[in-house]
Formats: structure tokens, sequence, C-alpha cells
């Protein structure tokens, strides 16, 4: 499978604190990755760097081939990957529609295309019936749809969905699990953070680790957990070690 | 049930509202022809120029949501330039304005670099101070400026054409120059709300790191809105000038310019292209009446004698920004969405109540 993403030796420091050290994983067209390990791992950092939030300290990032680290999350955007965002960011004071139109301008000038695409992309989320709605006053649920909506409606090639299922019930969680899914089936790579083993397990061609900023293991998702320094980290050391 | 959205944009060009636009136009512009009286066409060019100041702060205050405070930098450079080319160098004034237009989009480009990197209330601070700096040395370089004595105008020049000859005497040439920079303003507001720039601004406007993910340069946005702001703030500073005949670093460049010029949106409706509109109105006769109540007299609203007109002649002329604050408290406790926001309501209120007598409603649509 070729790499669309390929992270090389990435590390970041803020100060003396090392969020990311010296992390390398590649994403294959067409796979989920599973980003997994416990707060403060260092997973949103990684997003951050890899969407040009923050530069790297040290290392390189490449996507289709194209170095990206040093470029603006809007130039990142445009090549054709998106991130959404663990704290859910929607344009409170437009409407559901008018938010995933801001996602489609990215590929278009004409507000009628623009408008079109997003509708489409409300309908995939099953948020049509909100397209009139002040996305401020959405639950968090319909929140988390939003973001991914918006996100989509960038046509990406790759998505990055930081903790999509956070904060949902059973039901809606699972509603997103169909959905990455279906994605997935649509020829979409995607990376994803999220706490719900269950879930992550489930929708993971690949699990990578991250513990302290390092890469603690990486392979697919039932050899990853049982591998012992996985468990440590989760779990801690046995009292007697 | 979340919210449906009260403040929704109106989807695309409507052919009724335009023709409804183009009649309060041509009804306006009518207003020379009925009547002269000075007083009244001076509440007119007030209003006109601060719907054109409102309507271009709103650009990029309302819509792109940065909350410059120092848009009397744009204004103050737009009626100096103007000024300083007709009196120094004899250029007519419609030129001067073009160049002062081009002044302050050099001036905006320069200003945003420096403070858009700044966010929130840091960003309205810097932009207070720049149009500070630049108010300063207005009255430091006397050379160049005539320091705090200002600069009066002798004369302007009449506008020939092969087809007409306007003299500038009188007040009704400046009506029509006035009202023709409000439409062109408001227009303006039409097209970027109704565009794809208009979205790009609003969603910086939301959530800047957002915007920046889906593939919107924030820097260039805002860019892009304050020099869009700032050629038609300078339009109306040159304006302004050519109407009161004199300018000096106070009237140009001072704080309340840039407060008032906020205040407008805030009263009618931030973020809207009536807003400024209705807030130009409502504070251009609060503050014009209190200042000059004549004009009540000459409209035929009050008598020469009426004792209302003396005791605000008497008591109230220095009052208006009392006024204005407590005006902004209100607004701001009740009305957030300005006077705008409270008409719409009572519309939007109205009409549900005129569908629920005509029959039990339906099923709430959810889009309409």
């Amino acid at each position: 499978m070729p790499a669309i993403l390929e992270i090389q030796h990435v590390s970041k420091h803020f100060g003396g604190l090392a969020a990311n050290s010296d992390v390398s994983f590649d994403v294959g067209l067409g796979e989920i990755v599973g980003l997994i390990g416990p707060n403060g791992a260092g997973k949103t950092t990684l997003f951050n760097c890899i969407t040009g939030y923050y530069p790297p300290t040290r290392g390189e990032v490449l996507f289709k081939g194209v170095r990206v680290n040093g470029l603006q999350p809007d130039a990142v955007c445009r090549l054709g990957m998106v991130r959404t965002w663990q704290k859910v960011r929607p344009l409170a004071k437009m409407t559901v529609l008018d938010n995933v139109m801001v996602g489609a301008l990215a590929r278009t000038h004409s507000l009628r295309v623009a408008r079109e695409a997003a509708r489409e992309q409300l309908h995939v989320v099953r948020l049509e019936g909100k397209a009139g709605f002040l996305a401020g006053g959405l639950p968090i649920g319909e929140r988390k749809k939003l973001e991914v909506a918006r996100a989509l409606a960038t046509r990406p090639e790759l998505l990055l969905l930081d903790e999509v299922m956070g904060g949902l019930n059973q039901s809606e969680s699972e509603e997103i699990i169909l959905l990455i899914l279906e994605l997935k089936r649509l020829g979409l790579t995607q990376v994803v953070i999220e706490h719900d083993m269950k879930a992550i397990m489930r929708l993971s061609d690949r699990l990578v680790v991250l513990n302290s900023g390092e890469k603690l293991a990486e392979g697919p998702p039932r050899e990853v957990a049982t591998n012992r320094d996985v468990i440590t980290a989760y779990l801690g050391e046995a009292v007697d070690a | 049930m979340p919210p449906r959205a009260l403040l929704r944009a109106p989807r695309g060009f409507s052919a009724p509202a335009f023709l409804a636009y183009l009649a309060v136009i041509l009804l306006v512009a009518l207003v020379p022809q009925l009547s002269h009286k000075p007083l009244i066409l001076h509440m007119w060019i007030m209003v006109f120029l601060a719907i054109a100041q409102g309507s271009a702060w709103n650009v990029v205050g309302g819509y792109a949501g940065q909350y410059s405070v120092g848009h009397a930098a744009y204004f103050g450079i737009g009626g100096y330039i103007t000024m300083l080319l007709l009196e120094q160098h004899q250029v007519a004034p419609w030129y001067g304005i073009g160049l002062a237009v081009a002044g302050s989009l050099i001036l905006s480009v320069i200003i945003g670099s420096i403070t858009f990197r700044l966010r929130g209330p840091y960003f309205v601070l810097a932009s207070i101070a720049m149009a500070e700096i630049i108010r300063l040395a207005a009255l430091h370089f006397r050379d160049f400026t005539r320091g705090a004595e200002g600069i009066l105008l002798s004369g302007i020049p009449p506008l020939t054409t092969p087809w007409f000859t306007v003299k500038f005497l009188g007040k009704v040439p400046f009506f029509y120059a006035t009202l023709g920079l409000a439409v062109i303003v408001v227009s303006a507001n039409w097209l970027v709300q109704h565009s794809k720039l208009g979205y790009t601004f609003q969603a910086i406007r939301e959530d800047q790191d957002a915007a920046h993910s889906l593939g919107i340069n924030p820097t260039l946005h805002k860019n892009l809105a304050l020099m869009i702001s700032a050629a038609f703030t300078a339009s109306a500073g040159g304006l302004f000038a050519l109407y009161v005949r004199f300018i000096d670093p106070n009237i140009a460049f001072g704080i309340d310019v840039s407060v008032q010029m906020v205040l407008i949106c805030i009263i009618g409706g931030i973020g809207t292209i009536l807003g400024p509109v209705v807030g130009s109105v409502v504070l251009v006769l609060l503050s014009e009446t209190l200042r000059n109540p004549k004009w009540l007299v000459q409209a035929g609203v009050m008598s020469d004698e009426s004792p209302t007109v003396n005791f605000i002649e008497a008591h109230l002329s220095n009052a208006h920004v009392l006024f204005y604050g407590v005006l902004v408290v209100v607004v701001v406790l009740f009305a957030p969405e300005g006077f705008l926001g409270l008409l719409r309501g009572a519309t939007a209120r109205l009409r549900k109540r005129l569908a629920a007598r005509r029959g039990p409603p339906s099923r709430p649509a959810a889009a309409a």
C-alpha cells in the first residue's frame, strides 16, 4: 500500500517539555490508522504538527510525497488534508448549512456550487434536517457531526479525526463509527484519535500508540492490544515489579 | 430544539428587495427638489456620511469581526489628503478623494500588518494606538499639516463635464455626493455578504483557527476586509472635510470619530446590511438634535417658541456623548443584535401569531 502520509522523526518541544519526540509512522492510502495513548501522550500535538498549526521542532511530514511541515493550515487543507477539533469549533452565529459551505468554498468560488456540496455533506452525516439552524445551538452529538461534515466538504484525501466520539452516547457513537467505515469504503484515508478502545479496535486497520510523546508500539489492533508495553502504559506496572 | 437562525443571511438576489432598495434611493434623491431648508439638508448629509462610515466599518468589524477602534486613521487621512491636495496643490477634490483612497489603502496595509498579529482586546488597543500615533503626528508636523491650526478650505472649483457643471455652493451638491457614497458603501456590504468573501470573513469572525483549518488564510482576508473598509472610510473623510470646509487633527483623527463608527454598528445591528443604516439614523438624529434642535423647527415638527427646543439648546447641547453612553448600555443589555435585531424579532413574532391565528401550526419546518 503506497503511503499518503509519512511522518518522519517528528519532535515537538515546548520549552523543556517534549510533547512529541522522534515519532515516525506512515499512513497508507485508504487505510484507517488509530492513534491512541493515555492523556497527555501527544496525540493532538502530533495532529497540530501535521496540519501546520505548530512547526515541528525536528523531523519531516510528507503528504502525497510533498513536504508539508512549514506550510500554513490553509495550504495543508488545500493540498487535501483536513482535521477536526477535539473541542468542537462550530461557527456559532452561522447556520449549519453556512458552516459546511465555508468548508466547501475551499474548492470553489461559486456559492451555488458550495451550497449544493454542503447539502450533500449534510446528507452524508444525516444533519440535513438542521440546515437552517444556528450551529451554536446544536447539541454536542450534532456539533461533532457538523465538524465532520464541514471537514468533508473541503474534499480531503486524508481526514484526521480528533476524538469525534468523545462525549457522545452509545447510539451517537455507533452512527459515527458507521460513518467512518462508510467513508473508508468510499476510499477516504483516515487517522483517528479515540479513547473508546472498543470503537478504535473495530475501526482501525492499524494502531499507533503514543506514550509521553514517544511512539510505543505500532501494528494490527489485536497485536497492539496484547503488547506488554502498551498494557503497562495504560494500566501502570505491577506493584512488585 | 436549538434556536432557528433569526439573522439568517438572505439567499442571494431578490428582485422585490432590489426594487424596494432602488425606490427608496429615488425617493430620497427627490428630497432637495421638495425642500431647500439648509438644516434639513444638513441632517440628511450627516446621516449619509454616518451610513457610509458605519457601513465601511461594518465590513471589517461586523463581517470579519475585527473590532477596530482606530478607523479615525482612515477617515482623517482621507480628509487631510483631499484638503492638502486642494489647498496647496489645487488638485480638484474628485481626483483628491481618489488619491486619498489610495493613501488609505497603503495606510491600511501598514496598520493591518502590525495590528492583525494581535487578537481580541489586544487588537482593539493596538488599533486605537495606531490612530493616536497619526493624530499626534498630524499635530506635530506643522509644516506639512499646519498642526492644531487646521486647514481652512478657501473654495471648491466647479466640476465641469461636457453635459453639466456643478458649483459647490450650498448643500445640494453635498446631499447628492454623500447619498451616492452611502449607496455605494451599502451596496458593497451587500456584495460582500453575498459572496465567498463574506463567508470567509464571517468564518474568521466566528473562529479564526477553525477557518484556518478549512483552507482560509486569516491574515490575508483580515487585511482585505480592512482595505475595503479603509477605502470607503477615507472617501467619507474626504467628503466630510469638503462639506465642513475645515479640518484639524482632532476632528479628523480624534477617537470619537472611531467610536462613533463602532457605535453606529452596535446600535443598528452589527454584521448586517441594514444595521449601520438604522444605527446612523438613530445616532445622527440624537446627536444633531441635541447639538442644534432648530432643525425640528425647520422641519415643522415644533414651533420656534417650543419650550423643548429652548430647553435642549440651553441645557443639553453638549450632552450627546452622555446620551450615546446610555443608549449603548440599553442596547447591549436589551437588544444585543441592535435595533435591527429588535425589528426582526418583532416581525417574526407577529408573523408567528398571524400564522397561529390562521390555523393550527403544522409540524415546524426544519429548513425554510
